[in-house]
């Protein structure tokens, strides 16, 4: 990723930004981490690839004062995904579009954590590497192979749009715009069951959640400075981890986040307990698409599906 | 010491479920933790750390404090066995040390009765701790940073080995010796046995990290604690409870009603300092407004404050917090980072 | 204290008497008299410390004690109608019965004060433990020097204790000093902020000070006390934090290795300064 190196050396020595987001080796196997670059030697650190998890975007809103300093102008480093979060953000008035240079990557994927973990038996893999279409992972007491489509994250699987639709900086060569043709079957074959065996499954994966809010915090369309889960008068929900108040978080969340979620898949790998988070957002989305023909992120100039009104919009779910 | 078949252990376990109440690393999910378990059959022995920690069993997320209604207030009582829990890494007993100090000692306080917590004391007080070695560490452990040790017995009233084909027991406690002489369908280990947990020692001692001193990080935590560095540490993470949630050693908890009219319960549950909302008060004021702030004051309670209050760590460098946190702020890399610090004050001044 | 075998129980008290202090009816003061006689023989208080108000199905919310000791039979507390239990309190009624907790923390120093002159400069409804002070050291007038009391609030309506703001104005043996954010129609008193009018005052800075009020006169005080040559050790505030448990477990009012519950609310500027997120 020299490319990348260099890039962005000569957006700060060009005081084109003031600091630049990226991701830098992290500490474990599978982990790259957010590192904020302010000097040319700091930019030796950028990497990217599969381990880029997060979505970095998410610090350019709420509580601003965590980066200490107010920065005029900031770069970020982006995936498909990141990118159309900085849309969102744009569109609802968060940022000024002018005051983030964005420099966009063309996007292969990222690692799920939980299914790597899963593929080994929770066994700890110590160390992996890429073999063209396939991922050889090894431990302590093993090696094993897999394809590497078995180890990335669901959302990446049904990603259209994996270049930074919205960039000022290109790196590497686009992928352009990918046809899924599936890109709802998880959520339509749950839609296939009954709605006892749907609320089953809901109950039962909703009750590991430990509220600890990773999946919130790391998310970019949650910025809300006041969360309604944190007030207390009126107290909206419980706040035991039971499953009722459980379910209540996720949905309202859910519905919070309805033609917002870039379906980034922060909240999915943040989850300390892999609780199936995307079965709501992803329900939540193709309904949007379906209802407004809206996708988050995408056209910086259309409004957000929930903030504007269209006389042929489908009415059914107010006239019953 | 006393050995038996790990085809045998079902036997064990029913024996001790006859006057315990046992929890054990069990499936929760998609991941492991500790849960009450009903046999031997649900215990999961292939792994090294359970994701969550152990506290839940003596320090539940939510636990019912009382409940109210019209005919006044009812505090629940334990008429329940006491509790027994398996397989506890050296990194978990350690914990419940320090959680007991809290909790249960309360020995910093003048009227010692008054600031003993009831609801751990009902629990802990009873229990039986089963330690067992850590055959293999994994590569998020630094208990030996922090006089831990994966063949350490403190904090267990028996101590396990597992041999791979064997379960040696050793009594640490009275109260496990006591337990373990009621236990009659036992062999007694051999020398071939000792040798082998020796073996073992060795090589889970071997996947261990390299011995790091941090007896200076009291002392460099209280200089620093107006240092930028703070803004540094602090940068990337995203305060979420995440791990507040896993550590064994985090007891923070806030408290709740929830009922309808007049009849309802009060409960406590985990709280994270974390959370903007920790420490906000009515009036809008919050005391720790900064993500910086919060950062620190979970830093400093484990490497600073603690030590004021309990003469010890508020870590047993398990490693969950290292696992969990979503954007790899790796609490180990801190450490060091504080360590090399430089401190930029100048101390005339 | 409340349960010597469970310190989360509350104990109960009955609504004696509700007294409206301001005009918007915002703040309100509650004098509550014991249900049990056993409570009332072990609750044992100096002035400074608090008590958790417990309201059933709200929760409950921290409360400095703003009768003295010296005053037997009720427990007072102002309270300010701000958030989901204060709101529920304000509901209250005479006759209703509540839970308390406490008393915790610990307390203003009145043995060191003793023989000296005391500086007591307090702002808005936080003048609650300040009243129990003033009132205590009034009842044991003899045992105390010069009193000089610097009390602020946004505006006439605001001050608590009117009343007895008029009886304590015309004694001799304690000099009142009482001042408004600005200046109304029919106020005859001082016009400015605390810090401002503490600097008009003189103060001696022999003396010993205790401030009380919220963060932000607080904040802005102690510069000028220092400023006065106030003894770092002399000078002594109590904290306001949010609180759940009241006894040193439940993290909250953690500031460094102190707990405002348990170490506090009172503490002297030697003791705060140097603990990070303590104003």
């Amino acid at each position: 990723m020299q490319q990348l190196v260099d890039k962005v050396k000569e957006i700060i020595k060009n005081k084109e930004v003031d600091v630049v987001i990226g991701w830098g080796r992290g500490s474990l196997p599978f982990s790259a981490t957010p590192i904020f670059v302010e000097t040319e030697k700091d930019a030796e650190k950028l990497i990217f690839d599969e381990t880029c998890r997060n979505n970095l975007t998410t610090y350019l809103t709420k509580d601003k004062r965590r980066i200490s300093k107010e920065y005029k102008k900031i770069g970020i480093v982006v995936k498909g995904c990141d990118s159309r979060s900085v849309v969102l953000y744009t569109v609802e008035n968060q940022i000024k579009r002018e005051n983030v240079v964005l420099i966009g990557i063309p996007c292969n994927g990222v690692f799920e954590k939980k299914k790597l973990s899963q593929l080994v038996d929770g066994k700890e893999i110590l160390d992996f590497q890429i073999d063209r279409e396939n991922i050889i992972l090894k431990g302590r007491n093993f090696e094993q192979t897999h394809p590497l489509k078995e180890v990335l994250c669901d959302s990446c699987l049904t990603c259209q749009y994996p270049d930074a639709p919205e960039h000022d900086y290109f790196i590497g060569t686009p992928r352009k715009e990918v046809n899924v043709p599936d890109a709802y079957k998880t959520i339509n074959e749950f839609g296939k069951k009954s709605s006892e065996e749907r609320w089953a499954y809901i109950q039962e994966e909703y009750s590991k959640c430990i509220r600890c809010y990773a999946c919130r915090n790391v998310c970019p369309s949650c910025y809300c400075p006041e969360c309604f889960v944190d007030q207390n008068d009126p107290q909206w929900i419980g706040k035991t981890p039971e499953v009722t108040d459980s379910i209540i978080f996720h949905l309202i969340r859910n519905l919070h986040i309805a033609g917002r979620c870039v379906d980034c898949g922060a909240c999915v790998s943040a989850c300390p307990v892999d609780l199936d988070l995307r079965i709501m957002s992803k329900k939540v989305e193709k309904e949007i698409k379906e209802r407004f023909d809206y996708t988050a992120g995408i056209d910086i100039h259309e409004k957000p599906a929930m903030a504007s009104y269209c006389e042929h919009e489908k009415q059914d779910f107010i006239m019953g | 010491m006393i050995k038996i078949k790990k085809t045998d252990l079902h036997n064990f376990i029913e024996f001790l479920i006859k006057d315990y109440n046992v929890y054990a690393p069990a499936d929760v999910g998609k991941k492991i933790a500790f849960k009450k378990i009903n046999s031997a059959f649900e215990i999961r022995h292939d792994i090294t750390n359970t994701h969550l920690s152990p506290k839940n069993v003596f320090f539940p997320q939510s636990e019912v404090m009382f409940q109210y209604s019209d005919d006044g207030l009812k505090i629940p009582e334990r008429n329940e066995k006491p509790i027994a829990v398996w397989g506890m890494r050296n990194c978990d007993t350690s914990s419940l040390i320090m959680l007991n100090k809290v909790f249960g000692d309360a020995h910093q306080m003048p009227d010692k009765n008054m600031y003993k917590d009831p609801y751990w004391k009902m629990k802990y007080d009873n229990c039986l701790i089963f330690g067992q070695a850590c055959n293999e560490p994994l590569s998020t452990c630094f208990c030996n940073w922090f006089d831990g040790n994966p063949f350490a017995k403190k904090g267990a009233d028996v101590f396990v080995v597992d041999t791979c084909d064997h379960f040696i027991f050793e009594g640490v406690s009275e109260k496990g010796k006591a337990f373990l002489l009621k236990y009659k369908f036992a062999e007694e280990a051999t020398k071939t046995d000792l040798d082998k947990i020796a073996e073992l020692k060795k090589t889970a001692e071997s996947y261990l990290p390299e011995k790091l001193d941090v007896k200076p990080l009291y002392n460099k935590m209280s200089q620093i604690w107006d240092e930028p560095i703070w803004d540094e540490i602090s940068a990337k993470c995203i305060n979420c409870g995440a791990c507040t949630f896993v550590c064994p050693t985090c007891h923070c908890f806030d408290v709740s009603d929830e009922g309808k009219g007049k009849k309802g319960k009060r409960i406590r549950l985990w709280d994270s300092c974390m959370f903007q909302i920790f420490t906000r008060e009515a009036s809008g004021h919050n005391p720790r407004e900064l993500s910086t702030q919060r950062v620190r004051q979970r830093l400093m309670h484990k490497y600073n404050y603690f030590m004021d209050n309990y003469e010890q760590y508020l870590c047993t460098g398990c490693g969950r917090c290292v696992q969990v946190c979503p954007v790899n702020l790796d609490i180990r890399e801190v450490i060091k980072q504080i360590l090399d610090y430089k401190i930029s004050r100048n101390e005339d001044n | 204290m409340c349960n010597f075998d469970n310190t989360y129980i509350p104990i109960q008290m009955k609504v004696k008497k509700i007294l409206i202090e301001n005009p918007d009816r915002s703040l309100r003061t509650y004098d509550l008299s014991f249900v049990n006689e056993d409570d009332k023989k072990r609750f044992n208080y100096l002035p400074g410390q608090f008590c958790e108000f417990s309201i059933l199905g709200k929760g409950e919310s921290p409360f400095g004690i703003a009768s003295s000791p010296t005053e037997e039979e009720i427990l007072k507390f102002t309270v300010s109608r701000t958030g989901s239990v204060t709101n529920e309190i304000h509901y209250l009624e005479e006759g209703d019965i509540v839970g308390i907790r406490g008393p915790m923390g610990n307390w203003y120093p009145i043995e060191k004060l003793k023989g000296q002159d005391v500086v007591i400069i307090g702002g808005g409804f936080a003048f609650t433990t300040l009243r129990s002070l003033i009132i205590y050291l009034l009842e044991n007038r003899d045992d105390y020097g010069k009193i000089t009391v610097i009390y602020g609030a946004r505006n006439p309506d605001l001050f608590i204790y009117k009343d007895e703001l008029k009886i304590w104005d015309k004694r001799d043996d304690l000099i009142l000093h009482l001042t408004v954010d600005k200046h109304v129609k029919g106020w005859d008193k001082l016009c400015g902020f605390v810090p401002a009018i503490t600097k008009d005052v003189k103060p001696d800075p022999t003396s010993w000070c205790i401030v009380c009020g919220p963060p932000v006169m607080i904040k802005f005080t102690l510069p000028v006390l220092l400023e006065m040559g106030f003894a770092h050790d002399k000078i002594y505030t109590s904290l306001e934090r949010r609180m759940k448990c009241g006894i040193g477990k439940c993290g909250r009012c953690g500031i460094g290795s102190k707990y405002v519950c348990i170490d506090g609310p009172v503490f002297s500027y030697e003791e705060l300064k140097n603990i990070p997120d303590a104003f």
